[in-house]
């Protein structure tokens, strides 16, 4: 390391902060004159999460490939039922897809929604997904929300 | 732009026109271009919040994906608001993000963002300054949001105060868009008010 400070005639600096603000500098740079770059900066945090709120992952390919096709009836069309995604009528004798929270969609609509989310785009029930972390943030999720029902049961029966 | 995008928005359009919220002119959506890209939407200010009486005009984009993706939305009306930026309009709220389900329709949005302006997240904000204000000095935060409603979205006129100290500052050379930002982010103080336009 030392020859890398003697060639470039300098002394190492081990305080940090001017190395932090040259990073900063840095990106103040970059975000400044990033119309002069030939790239776009993508300054749109849509995609950025925080910890804690996790964009859900695509439901399980199993999962989706299990799902039921059911027919719909007379009774439905009857009633107007509608596909919620694309919020057009079914026809009579139309195959639909079914969710296990009794939802039921057109194929072609709910097939790439499952593809982005694991959840049903109306109740939001959740499909297992092939994501081990999120599973296990989910299993995570609930034991806590199990521990806060108990708690909550334990103070309530202590105070009636 | 795809043809379930299109064709959706057609009927979420008739499905606003027709609804019940629509009639009570609450809500309201209008077409801006030919292939539906962009719309405008409007939602009434709600009754007993100090946007109440005005009238919030909003930027709708849709996007290639819809209903996959949310709808980009924006005040276009300028609002004080925790999680609607001042300067910009942006809003921070869970279903135009990664909450959003492709069951929603654009009348299940307009009447979220209503939802929002009754009922402000500071502990989720998109204006940090607002939702500093709207905790630390709730008297201020509602005079500074009716004030702005009734200067940008047509609420009748109950607070004159702020409207008088926004002249103070404006006969003293400063335009009226910035001393009403400088007053409302200093609580109407005005003397801070006039440190932070001179600094």
């Amino acid at each position: 390391m030392a020859s890398y400070y003697d060639e470039h005639d300098c002394e190492p600096d081990d305080s940090g902060v001017h190395r932090n603000l040259d990073l900063l500098q840095f990106a103040r740079m970059l975000v400044e004159n990033s119309d002069m770059l030939d790239f776009d900066l993508d300054l749109d945090f849509d995609g950025f999460t925080l910890p804690g709120e996790r964009r859900a992952p695509p439901a399980s390919i199993a999962v989706v490939q299990a799902l039921p096709s059911i027919e719909i009836s007379a009774k439905q069309v009857q009633m107007g039922k509608k596909c919620p995604v694309c919020l057009l009528e079914f026809d009579i004798h139309e195959k639909a897809k079914q969710l296990p929270c009794q939802h039921q969609f057109h194929s072609g609509c709910i097939l790439p929604w499952l593809k982005k989310t694991n959840s049903c785009p109306v109740c939001r029930h959740e499909l297992l997904t092939d994501d081990p972390d999120y599973e296990e943030y989910r299993k995570q999720k609930e034991k806590s929300k199990e521990k806060e029902a108990r708690v909550e049961s334990l103070h309530n029966s202590m105070y009636t | 732009m795809s043809n379930i995008a299109a064709a959706r928005i057609q009927r979420e359009f008739k499905e606003v026109v027709k609804c019940d919220e629509a009639a009570k002119c609450a809500i309201k959506v209008e077409m801006v271009d030919s292939d539906c890209m962009e719309l405008r939407g409007e939602i009434a200010g709600p009754p007993d919040t100090p946007y109440e009486g005005g009238n919030f005009i909003l930027e709708i984009k849709i996007p290639e994906t819809y209903p996959f993706n949310p709808p980009k939305v924006r005040f276009v009306t300028k609002i004080w608001h925790p999680n609607i930026s001042s300067k910009t309009g942006a809003i921070c709220l869970d279903i135009l993000k990664d909450q959003w389900a492709a069951a929603m329709t654009l009348r299940t949005v307009l009447l979220s963002l209503q939802a929002l302006l009754a009922a402000a997240e500071p502990d989720d904000p998109q204006d940090a300054v607002v939702a500093k204000q709207y905790k630390e000095d709730p008297q201020a935060f509602e005079d500074t949001a009716r004030h702005w409603a009734q200067v940008y979205a047509q609420a009748p006129c109950n607070n004159p105060g702020c409207s008088a100290k926004v002249n103070q500052l404006v006969d003293m050379g400063f335009t009226e868009t910035a001393s009403r930002e400088a007053l409302s982010m200093h609580s109407w103080d005005v003397e801070k008010a006039v440190e932070y336009l001179m600094s």
